[in-house]
């Protein structure tokens, strides 16, 4: 390596090491400041080092982990406001309604790529039709979609004699979220299908195999990586949502990213060592999840018999 | 066991037509070659007898069933791609087993069945890995292994050799036509390749332009072309072409261009008409006399055996002979030369069909 070289590579370094330490800061912060006291939160100059600044506690995790309804121990005293800071059923709900709808979101879009892929459905125009719709800002839909929950169970009491709530049900905003990750679906596995030569599919035909086990055993395999991509894409995207889930789905069913904007009280203001808590609990999944993906990304295609 | 029939089919993209009216009869046990230059329907026809694409017009028999709107997989064939299109993401095995197990059969009938295939095409000891891993030859195997495991009556080949190098195309040539003659099943088999075409096959199909130019045995076709098309497109290098016109005035026939003149025996009294004379290679002979033509060579190509010797000889072009290695030549020399009577054919001009066949 000649010296100049060598150089620059220095500069990279320093200058990507730089940047990761901005990225980083916001959540270092956060991480620190779960295991804060109420008094350390927002201490002014800030305490920057556990066990010298600032006594680390795990009081924010055993707050929001808490099982049931009062306190029996004073150091719990906090929970006699009338925040709920638990965090099990806003958990259970995200974890149900983001897997189910993106699993379902997936399985829908990779077979609704398939066939725009093979057959051209909707003609040339469609996939540039179906990414308008993301181009909606989601504050514009957020209102309207209030409206239409608001109706459709009249309409159903009217169409089939049974009245079928959307606002604030598990399937209102499941079904909310299929919808809205569809048109990435589509786009990604679009690209990811569109790579798959025709030929095996072809050859699998002529084999014995139907359409539909053709795409099982040969092209959802050959994608497969793309599919892991996509799922923990949108499974991210649910996982994150708030606006609709705060316009279209609460008390009774409560995604995490809404409890974690819930934590105020008129007694003490912004609770900021459970919300930190939480944020925490919340970017695990997505973390774990990050590395999956990196897994699956620097893998990608291995189309060995493919020449083109 | 079955054979294949065309029924005038016909095909259009849009408003190209692909195929226009072909219609075929395949017999039972054939080693048919399709064979033209690229985009002259030869393998839209192919994915027609395999069910990938459905004809515009038209019908298909494979034995005694009408199969145009079968599902491919119902046809009982096999094919081989050009692509060959083993699947990446399996093994060896798990390829050749593939239809196997689409068919429901037992895994121990599948293990032995495939082995014993993959025996035949000398596979075995690839079974374990993955096709990416594979050389071109081997690739070349197991698709063929793949394609024969289930034993199909009809085989559909799409220019299955077209990736390998030259020294392996001549040998899996010879290959295949042995495994044609072991399995006793119909080969459809389409190239662009004339020298594939007259080496394997029974009978050629000769398509351009979306039409079969000619049916037959590969000498026939060779020696006795339908039109000026099938006459170049075979025979390397190519047949020469002469343009002029031909008279009969009852005793002889007589051709005459500007370079050359040929007084033919027979034939009946003919008003004079543009044709274009053709003669192949192998059929120019250099003589010491003028008695047909006089030419200078302009360029000598030795293959070894034989020798080209491109020869200006007053007409559009050069005139190509093959002659035997050991002839003295160089280039400058004068010479004269002839034609071997009997293989001259004659073309009409302007349709290019051949006119005087006997």
């Amino acid at each position: 390596m000649t010296p100049r070289r060598h150089l620059f590579t220095v500069f990279r370094h320093t200058v990507l090491l730089l940047w990761t330490l901005v990225v980083l800061f916001p959540i270092g912060w956060m991480v620190m400041t779960s295991f804060k006291d109420s008094g350390d939160w927002v201490s002014w100059p800030a305490r920057w080092v556990p066990f010298v600044d600032f006594e680390p506690t795990l009081l924010n995790y055993r707050q929001i982990f808490y099982f049931g309804g009062s306190t029996d121990t004073g150091a719990l005293r906090r929970e006699q406001t009338e925040q709920a800071y638990n965090i099990w059923k806003a958990a259970f709900d995200s974890v149900v309604i983001v897997t189910v709808s993106s699993v379902v979101s997936l399985l829908l879009g990779s077979t609704l790529a398939y066939a725009i892929s093979r057959f051209r459905t909707g003609g040339k125009n469609y996939p540039y039709t179906i990414l308008t719709i993301r181009m909606l800002p989601p504050i514009v839909v957020a209102i309207p979609m209030l409206i239409y929950f608001a109706s459709l169970p009249e309409a159903f009491t009217w169409l089939v004699g049974r009245r079928v709530e959307f606002f604030d049900t598990y399937y209102g905003l499941t079904l909310l979220y299929i919808v809205t990750t569809l048109p990435y679906v589509i786009w990604m596995m679009l690209a990811f299908i569109d790579e798959v030569p025709r030929e095996l599919e072809h050859a699998a035909r002529l084999m014995g195999a139907s359409r539909l086990t053709t795409i099982r055993k040969v092209v959802f395999p050959l994608v497969a990586s793309g599919m892991a991509v996509t799922l923990l894409f949108v499974f991210i995207l649910n996982w994150s949502e708030f606006l609709l889930a705060l316009t279209l789905s609460q008390p009774k069913v409560l995604t995490l990213p809404v409890l974690l904007n819930k934590f105020q009280s008129a007694v003490e203001g912004r609770l900021y060592g459970p919300q930190a808590a939480i944020g925490t609990v919340v970017t695990i999944p997505v973390v774990v999840l990050g590395f999956l993906i990196q897994k699956h990304l620097v893998k990608g295609f291995s189309f060995g018999m493919i020449r083109r | 066991m079955s054979g294949v029939r065309l029924d005038a089919i016909v095909k259009t993209f849009g408003k190209t037509e692909a195929v226009r009216g072909v219609s075929l009869d395949i017999a039972d046990g054939e080693f048919v070659v399709f064979v033209g230059p690229s985009g002259c329907g030869k393998t839209t026809t192919l994915n027609i007898i395999a069910g990938l694409e459905s004809p515009t017009s038209g019908q298909v028999y494979i034995g005694a069933d009408r199969v145009t709107d079968w599902e491919p997989r119902d046809r009982n064939l096999g094919m081989v791609f050009q692509s060959l299109a083993l699947f990446p993401h399996v093994t060896v095995f798990d390829n050749i087993a593939f239809p196997l197990r689409i068919k429901r059969m037992r895994a121990a009938a599948v293990a032995e069945r495939v082995r014993a295939v993959a025996a035949t095409v000398k596979v075995s000891h690839l079974l374990d890995k993955k096709p990416g891993t594979l050389s071109g030859g081997e690739a070349q195997r197991v698709a063929l292994a793949r394609t024969i495991v289930v034993q199909p009556a009809v085989f559909l080949m799409d220019e299955p050799l077209s990736s390998l190098d030259a020294k392996l195309r001549v040998e899996m040539r010879t290959e295949l036509k042995r495994l044609h003659a072991s399995l006793g099943a119909t080969f459809i088999y389409v190239t662009h390749d004339q020298a594939e075409a007259m080496t394997m096959a029974d009978r050629i199909v000769v398509m351009h332009l979306g039409q079969v130019q000619q049916v037959g045995a590969p000498l026939a076709v060779y020696g006795d072309p339908a039109n000026r098309f099938v006459a170049g497109f075979f025979g390397v290098p190519a047949m020469n072409f002469i343009d002029g016109e031909l008279r009969g005035d009852g005793d002889a026939l007589v051709f005459e261009s500007p370079a050359v003149r040929l007084e033919l025996k027979g034939g009946e009294p003919l008003a004079a008409r543009p044709v274009t004379l053709g003669v192949r290679p192998e059929h120019v002979r250099l003589t010491r006399d003028a008695s047909g033509g006089r030419a200078t060579v302009s360029l000598l190509e030795p293959l070894g055996d034989e020798t080209l010797v491109f020869l200006e000889y007053g007409g559009a072009g050069s005139l190509v002979a093959k002659v035997d290695a050991e002839e003295a030549l160089a280039v400058g020399d004068r010479r004269g030369f002839t034609f071997r009577r009997d293989r001259i054919v004659f073309f009409d001009t302007e349709t290019g069909e051949r006119i005087l066949r006997s």
